[in-house]
């Protein structure tokens, strides 16, 4: 049973905390996903279950074994790193072979051990060659291979894919998952990339500044993200946050921002939580830009979900249709991840000012054009502007 | 105002400079191929290849003695202080452990230190322990002069090699001496190669030290050699070029194969680290 | 020989930032700290024994007067004050200074003079030439001292005979036998030695100079010199510290040379403290005094190595 176990787990460098009480529970076989920026301690938390770091506060399991002391080389893990750490000096079959001499594995063994991981990564013909004459990409899959070889308890993979190309990426991204599946040996993924992370990993934790956000499903983090930062980290592109009150409207609630007024309703994910504490007061209102949809495309949608707006920018690309239009006051909050798009103004940092709708490819919108923005009503996503907490 | 005008510069300072340089090196060259008795002075080239000289300053010279000596005292020196050196380097480079800045700082001391403020004391002791003139009293203190070089130099090796190496390889099961062993020093090989051809070159040229400690003449290493041949030769100057030539030999061929690492080794300054 | 190398005064920067980041993280689980220790054990036995231990030793016998054969007494700081007031061994560090010239500021001066003109067009074919340049650094010092006593050779060194040959026998002289001639002579030999080491050492740097520099400086209106004096010589601030460290100290440390050439002679007229130490421990057996000078001489050393290494930190 390799389940993975992180007890208040914490890492402490001079005067810095790169990790702070980290609550973790991996299931066996499970392929869990650490995600956020750098400096989260994602990696550190990584580096701490590989054993390449002590930790100085807390533990860590693996399996019914708490490893805190052991060094990496008894915790059965195998790690694949960034620039692949290849052995320079050995060919791709020695560097597959390594692990498994240095555990005194009989040598009979060894051959068939090897070969078979270099069949399952398609690596058979390069097993002469050395890691210099290997192309990234191939490199990368040696080092899957390498620790693959070995049959660990768990397998750690820290930031594989970042070395690669796009297209490489997408096809790596697939084998690793594969693989994963194939051999079902439990997996710690550490990426920045948020896209990644929710196409490989059957649970996702967002961290940030050392510490846990959320540990959900990819689809928990989309639907129901516990805070600002989870919620503007997930998706792309980012949802769009602003400031508005929430007020009383008949016998339910709407949200006034900017020069918009719109219903709030009651979606069946996220039943009463509370958000009617909020009424009269000021909120932050998120809402994806893939909630959105172009009004003459959505006939029927009644008022109180729509909003009137000039179209500052259109942005097709084929499959989609762009639209950047002005949504509400500019939002600068510490909650806020920072735009991997840069969409910031200058000086506020997370300030977000233009609102972005992913509309259907049939939309007529033009640069200029006043139009109408269906919201779906459900897809409104509330949090406390002092806390960043999601309050509905 | 670039082009064919200043690259002409160029190549005319360079190659006098080159010239210079080579010149006298030349010119005793030659002098080591006259014949006896060629009344020419100066440089000059020489009537015929006299290679009888060099036979005999190797065998009136006894440098066979002396060359064999040298080999025995450098290898001697290489051999122990590269083992030694990787060792130490790639502690400071790649451990952590209580007074490693401190301790690395008196190896620093070690580079500055010149022989000359420690040929006395150390002729003095080992006179005590019946060491001087012996193989020991020049091997033993030009390795301890030169792991203070050669920890430093694997020390910014290591320091400068990727961490995930060192990693992958103790995910895999290795242990530190296996790591610096199998993994490392296979990766290591030029650096090391450096430092072996410039201690070669150090101790292979130390004139001082041998000068001080030894005073039979089995053990006299090939610059002491020449140094006592010169006082019997020094009219006859095609049997002390011979001498020299013997002498500067095999420095200068092991530096014709391995210039790059000579040179680099000397001047890498601030690259490294 | 200088045993050490360019990247000695460069560490003396660069290990602070290096050993700083390497104690901040604590050891990995199941990394035993003393283990390292004994990595170190080996080459801190034969370094502390055979270095530290003799250095230490030769700075206590500089308090001593003794002679190598009976006890010593103690006499505290009268070695180094003689050192100081005795015309002789002042003498001897005089002569240090001037060659101080010959062997750092003349190469140094003649390796910019290459940098200067290498930095306005690149040149092919360089790897030859550094390795010819290079050569005189790596020739035993008692080869080049037995060169160039043949040169300076009073009958028929090659010197003589090319004045003579030119009609300028009047300026033919025993070099290493005059006394006003014998030091700068000996000088020569020092720059012959060391300006291909500056030379390689330059072509390097320069080499390292984004030619957008330049570029910005002609587009700005400057010539050759000024191109020099803004572009190359700043930039070549490392190089230049390095150069000098080498080059002085081995002008300290040329005690091959002294005695296989002129013995300090003639009379004291290029006595240099190198010289001095073995000469006046093994010939005239003062060897407190002996070491004292050895110990200045070490002292001079770190002052350089350290000082010209501060100045370039601090410019940099």
């Amino acid at each position: 049973m390799a389940t993975v176990r992180f007890e208040g787990a914490g890492k402490r460098f001079g005067g810095v905390d790169a990790l702070v009480d980290l609550h973790l529970d991996i299931e066996d076989g499970e392929l869990a996903v650490l995600v956020g920026p750098s400096g989260s301690g994602k990696t550190t938390a990584l580096r701490l279950l590989a054993g390449l770091e002590s930790i100085t506060s807390g533990h860590v399991w693996i399996g019914d074994k708490q490893v805190d002391a052991l060094p990496p080389r008894d915790r059965d893990i195998a790690m694949v790193f960034q620039d692949y750490a290849l052995y320079p000096q050995m060919t791709v079959y020695k560097n597959l072979a390594f692990g498994l001499r240095m555990r005194k594995v009989a040598p009979g063994d060894i051959d068939g051990q090897v070969l078979t991981a270099a069949k399952t990564l398609g690596l058979e013909d390069l097993l002469e060659r050395r890691p210099r004459e290997l192309s990234g990409g191939q490199r990368q899959r040696v080092a899957l291979g390498r620790a693959l070889v070995r049959q660990p308890q768990v397998f750690l993979m820290d930031e594989p894919l970042s070395n690669l190309d796009a297209k490489l990426r997408t096809q790596t991204r697939v084998e690793i998952a594969r693989i994963q599946r194939e051999f079902g040996i439990t997996t710690v993924y550490v990426t920045h990339d948020q896209i990644e992370a929710m196409t490989l990993g059957r649970r996702v934790a967002v961290m940030r500044d050392g510490r846990l956000q959320q540990f959900d499903s990819p689809k928990g983090l989309y639907d129901r993200p516990a805070n600002l930062f989870v919620a503007s980290f997930i998706g792309s592109p980012a949802m769009n946050i602003t400031e508005g009150s929430l007020e009383h409207a008949g016998d339910g609630l709407a949200i006034a921002f900017g020069d918009h007024r719109l219903a709030v309703g009651r979606p069946e994910s996220r039943p009463d939580d509370g958000i009617g504490a909020y009424a009269g007061r000021k909120v932050l209102l998120g809402i994806r830009p893939e909630a959105m949809a172009d009004a003459s495309l959505a006939l029927g949608t009644p008022e109180d979900r729509r909003m009137t707006v000039r179209v500052e920018l259109r942005e097709d690309v084929g499959s989609d249709v762009y639209a950047y239009f002005e949504g509400g006051p500019p939002v600068s909050n510490p909650g806020l991840a920072e735009s991997p798009t840069g969409d910031d103004d200058e000086a506020g940092g997370n300030r977000r000012r233009t609102f972005v709708a992913r509309l259907s490819p049939q939309s007529k919108a033009r640069e200029g054009d006043a139009i109408q923005i269906a919201i779906n009503d459900r897809a409104l996503f509330f949090f406390d502007p002092d806390t960043g907490v999601r309050i509905g | 105002m670039t082009g064919r005008g200043d690259r002409a510069v160029n190549y005319v300072i360079l190659a006098s400079f080159s010239l210079i340089a080579l010149y006298p090196v030349a010119g005793i060259v030659l002098a080591a191929f006259q014949p006896p008795g060629s009344a020419a002075g100066g440089f000059s080239l020489p009537s015929e290849l006299h290679l009888a000289n060099f036979a005999e300053a190797w065998t009136q010279g006894h440098f066979a003695s002396y060359l064999r000596s040298s080999l025995i005292v450098a290898v001697s020196v290489v051999f122990v202080s590269t083992l030694v050196s990787i060792m130490s380097g790639y502690a400071f480079g790649t451990m952590t452990f209580a007074g490693n800045k401190v301790l690395f700082y008196l190896f620093l001391l070690g580079l500055m230190v010149p022989l000359e403020g420690l040929v006395i004391p150390l002729y003095f002791d080992l006179r005590a322990l019946s060491l001087t003139d012996t193989y020991w009293a020049l091997i033993l203190p030009q390795i301890g002069l030169s792991v203070a070089f050669g920890t430093f130099w694997m020390r910014a090796f290591f320091l400068a090699t990727p961490r995930s190496l060192i990693e992958a390889a103790a995910i895999d099961g290795a242990r530190r001496w296996s790591i610096l062993w199998r993994v490392l020093v296979p990766f290591a090989r030029p650096a090391v190669l450096t430092m072996m051809v410039l201690i070669f070159m150090w101790t292979w040229n130390e004139f001082l030290l041998a000068l001080v400690m030894v005073s039979s003449e089995s053990l006299r290493t090939a610059p002491l050699g020449l140094a006592f041949f010169q006082g019997q030769h020094v009219s006859d100057v095609r049997l002390l070029a011979a001498g020299a030539v013997i002498v500067a030999l095999p420095v200068v061929v092991v530096y014709i194969f391995l210039q790059r690492h000579f040179i680099r080794g000397m001047i890498s300054g601030s690259v490294v680290g | 020989m200088v045993r050490s190398t360019a990247s000695a005064p460069a560490t003396v920067r660069t290990t602070w930032s290096a050993a700083r980041a390497r104690t901040r993280a604590d050891a990995a689980p199941g990394e035993r700290r003393s283990a390292a220790y004994l990595y170190i054990l080996p080459a801190l036995a034969f370094y502390g024994l055979f270095v530290l231990a003799p250095f230490g030793h030769s700075i206590a016998l500089s308090f001593f007067d003794y002679d190598g054969i009976s006890p010593g007494s103690w006499i505290g700081l009268a070695n180094y004050k003689e050192l100081l007031a005795d015309s002789q061994t002042r003498g001897a560090f005089v002569h240090a200074l001037v060659l101080v010239v010959f062997y750092a500021a003349l190469p140094v001066a003649i390796g910019l003079l290459l940098a200067a003109s290498l930095s306005r067009t690149r040149v092919r074919g360089l790897a030859w030439f550094r390795t010819v340049l290079f050569l005189p650094q790596i020739i035993p010092l008692v080869v080049v001292a037995v060169i160039w006593r043949y040169i300076y050779a009073p009958g028929e060194g090659p010197l003589n005979e090319a004045l003579r040959a030119t009609g300028l026998s009047g300026l033919a002289r025993p070099w290493l036998g005059d006394f006003s001639w014998a030091l700068p002579a000996v000088g020569i030999v020092g720059t012959w030695v060391q300006y291909g080491l500056c030379m390689v050492l330059f072509i390097a740097g320069v080499q390292k100079i984004p030619t957008s520099l330049y570029d910005a400086a002609r587009v700005d209106g400057a010539g050759a010199l000024n191109e020099f004096l803004a572009v190359t010589l700043p930039n070549l601030r490392n190089e230049i510290a390095v150069a000098l460290t080498l080059t002085i100290i081995a002008s300290l440390r040329n005690f091959d040379l002294i005695y296989l050439t002129t013995q300090g002679g003639p009379g004291n007229a290029t006595s240099v403290p190198a010289f001095e130490v073995y000469n006046q421990a093994f010939e005239v057996g003062r060897v407190g005094f002996a070491s004292a000078i050895g110990v200045t001489l070490a002292l001079i050393i770190f002052a350089i190595t350290i000082g010209v290494n501060r100045i370039a930190e601090a410019r940099s």
